[in-house]
């Protein structure tokens, strides 16, 4: 049977997040388990003239991958894929798997030159959705391994995607991205007025500078849901202490009760109840690794829970979150690294946030409405 | 049995070398087991495997609700497949077999002209060598339903034609690939052959033509040998025993008469619609492009699927439209429909006058 919210979705992603015109050339990437999505998606491609195809792989096969290829067959980039990164118009990655933990037992090593490929790959991607080439969102089919991992039935968990997609029956996804793209961008403004952050709470005070820095709003362009405002603080202006209080699933690995301290900006310690070893040998990855390359709010109140998947988790509302590691371009970010590994801290209970020693957020709201965009006339 | 398939097709039917880009696709979930074993396989071999399964439901979204620049589109991973690509695997594994049955005929049949030039193509690299590609038969609920059978009843099936029950199934392939070659040895030096079955009485020229052996390398199982017939030579009637299936669509009794190579009459219980839109499609869709004969004995039964019908040991084929690259046929067309005749109960072939088949089988000693 079909699901009407998988179509509302669909239509949502095809008409606002990708905005799919006549002739565009749109591929959409998924898993076999992904097949519903992928098949609406098609279908609100085609309904606006564009060119649609689908790349759906059977699961496995990167495992299967790590097991039979020699180094040179892992790291091999198709010419198609090549050519589809320089020359699409439009791309969707649904992100739906049947097994979160597939790759957890598999040779570290190797599943990193697997990752460096892939990962080129996707750097130039950004560059062409950057430059405005490209438009690309990235989103999740729910199934029941993420089911699982959230704690929920299929059922729960495919009401709550939808509640944090406003996909639901009755919905106006449209109409409420629209006004929510105005509220981030508004937030987003007003932030650019800041000099420093000092976030408070549990096992928390930790301060930043972000002065200079620009401020993005993620309005459902590039992730369905969506929901926060973003920036790459100043290289050297973190310091203090940070405590995250949801496990932290990076890889297929997971790490819990991560605490950091920052002096002149990179992490001088960092300890772990669960995963520490792993915590460790992240931090080391490269020099940019110790040092942050996002902060941000966390703003989809629809999203109330931790479910282990960072495209919903760094939404949650009433949270924050930083990345280790590499910046954004677009923000203004000198950190490079191979990594970047959100890690979130709740807000919710008894958190603060002073802007330049002012009260600006207490107990995961923001204490005032962000001043309206001027209109145009 | 997965893994044994797969090592059939990497290493034998496409000969998958170092370097070589592999496409392996399928339509339907139950042939993701075998996808994943072919794609090990063409790893083992030395290749780079990418898999995709392809969404027949889009087809159907295409052709219902595509404009006609939607239709005539050709995907650029298709279009690259084609132009570049080494090796192509396809599984035949579908969702349903009749899924387009209420798609408009015209709509398939401009969707197949604006493939054509990707058609040529395609034929061109793989009569050159270079473009392998094999379809494999695939069990799937679809096809095993047509057959009227189980799951596991039609996987049997397709194990049997494919030799994969036997010890060493290369081994069996190359043996009967000996026995296609003289088959082949012997018709190409044939002038005409002449049809004769119940309602049937068919004659075609052959002379100067190439009989190509199918050996399991294009198609998987297979066992037929075929050529293109001249274009002008085809006279008489033919009657189908099988229902004639095309893109998800069937006709029914299919009779054909032709006069100077040339389809006059055209009637069916069932499709009669379809097969006049096919067969309008193009001047080259009146025309026979394809002739063979079937001669796999491992294949006994009418499934539904044409991949096995057509190699059913004792029957011969024709397709209306375009010929195949390599047997000196020079029809063109967007069509290619093949449609199949049993001659086991009763038939004969008779070639340049003399008695040389009966009951489906060859009578002078070349079996």
């Amino acid at each position: 049977m079909r699901d009407p919210r998988i179509e509302k979705l669909a239509e949502l992603i095809a008409g606002y997040s990708l905005d799919l015109k006549e002739g565009q050339v749109y591929r959409i990437d998924g898993e076999d388990v992904s097949v519903p999505l992928a098949v609406a998606l098609y279908a609100a491609a085609i309904r606006r003239g564009a060119h649609p195809y689908t790349k759906i792989t059977p699961s496995g096969l990167e495992e299967i991958a790590l097991e039979e290829a020699s180094d040179e067959q892992l790291t091999y980039i198709p010419e198609l894929e090549q050519l589809a990164t320089e020359q699409l118009d439009a791309w969707t990655s649904l992100w739906g798997t049947v097994n979160t933990r597939s790759l957890t037992r598999v040779d570290a090593e190797r599943r990193r030159l697997q990752l460096s490929t892939h990962y080129r790959m996707v750097n130039r991607r950004w560059e062409r959705i950057s430059s405005g080439e490209l438009a690309w969102c990235g989103t999740l089919y729910p199934t029941q391994a993420h089911a699982q991992d959230a704690e929920m039935s299929l059922s729960e968990y495919e009401d709550f995607v939808h509640g944090a997609c406003h996909t639901r029956e009755g919905d106006d996804p449209i109409a409420h991205w629209r006004a929510m793209s105005e509220t981030l961008g508004a937030r987003a403004r007003e932030l650019e007025g800041v000099r420093e952050l000092r976030i408070t709470g549990p096992g928390t005070d930790l301060r930043l500078v972000v002065e200079g820095r620009r401020w993005l709003p993620s309005d459902g362009k590039h992730n369905m849901p969506d929901g926060e405002v973003f920036t790459s603080p100043v290289e050297s202006g973190t310091s203090g202490d940070i405590f995250f209080s949801f496990p932290s699933v990076f890889q297929g690995q997971e790490v819990e009760n991560v605490r950091l301290r920052f002096e002149d900006g990179a992490v001088v310690h960092a300890e772990a109840t669960l995963g520490q070893e792993y915590l460790r040998s992240l931090l080391d990855t490269d020099s940019g690794a110790k040092v942050l390359g996002e902060v941000a709010f966390g703003l989809n109140y629809e999203i109330d829970r931790f479910t282990r998947d960072i495209l919903f988790d760094e939404k949650i509302g009433g949270t924050m979150h930083v990345a280790l590691g590499g910046g954004f371009d677009e923000a203004g970010t000198e950190n490079k690294s191979d990594l970047h590994w959100d890690l979130i801290c709740d807000l919710r209970e008894e958190g603060e946030v002073y802007a330049d020693g002012e009260l600006v957020w207490k107990a995961g709201s923001f204490l005032s409405e962000p001043e309206p965009a001027v209109e145009r006339v | 049995m997965h893994k044994r398939l797969a090592e059939v097709l990497v290493g034998y039917s496409t000969e998958v070398r170092k370097g070589d880009t592999v496409r392996i696709e399928s339509y339907d979930t139950t042939a993701l087991p075998v996808m994943r074993e072919a794609y090990a396989a063409a790893l083992r071999a030395g290749g780079h495997p990418t898999a995709n399964l392809v969404l027949e439901e889009n087809d159907e979204t295409l052709y219902k609700e595509g404009r006609d620049h939607q239709l005539d589109w050709i995907s650029p991973d298709q279009q690259w497949n084609i132009e570049h690509g080494d090796v192509w695997i396809v599984f035949d594994a579908v969702t349903n077999t009749k899924r387009l049955s209420n798609v408009d005929p015209e709509r398939i049949s401009r969707r197949l002209i604006a493939r054509r030039p990707l058609q040529s193509l395609y034929l061109e690299r793989s009569a050159r060598g270079e473009f392998r590609w094999c379809i494999c038969g695939a069990a799937c609920e679809a096809s095993a339903q047509d057959a009227g059978m189980s799951l596991r009843q039609y996987e049997q099936v397709l194990a049997r034609a494919a030799f994969l029950d036997q010890d060493d199934p290369v081994a069996a392939w190359k043996q009967f690939g000996e026995r296609l070659e003289r088959v082949g040895d012997f018709l190409d030096g044939v002038r005409e052959l002449r049809v004769v079955g119940e309602d049937t009485d068919l004659k075609l020229g052959v002379e100067g033509r190439t009989w190509i052996r199918a050996k399991g390398l294009r198609n998987f199982p297979d066992g037929e040998v075929f050529t293109g017939p001249q274009e002008t030579s085809v006279e008489g009637t033919i009657r189908f025993s099988f229902p004639a299936m095309m893109r998800g669509r069937q006709a029914d009794d299919v009779r054909l008469r032709f006069e100077g190579g040339e389809v006059v009459e055209a009637t069916a219980k069932r499709g009669q619609d379809f097969l006049r839109e096919m067969v309008g499609m193009d001047d080259g869709a009146r025309r026979v492009g394809e002739f063979a004969f079937g001669l796999n004995e491992s294949i006994s039964e009418y499934t539904g699927n044409l991949l096995l019908d057509e190699k059913i040991g004792g029957t011969v084929h024709l397709a209306l439209g375009r010929s195949v690259t390599g047997t000196g046929g020079e029809n063109e067309s967007g069509l290619h429909w093949d449609m199949v005749c049993d001659l086991r109960d009763g038939g004969e072939v008779y070639a340049d006058g003399e008695l040389v088949y009966r009951d489906g089988a060859f009578t002078n000693g070349i079996n």
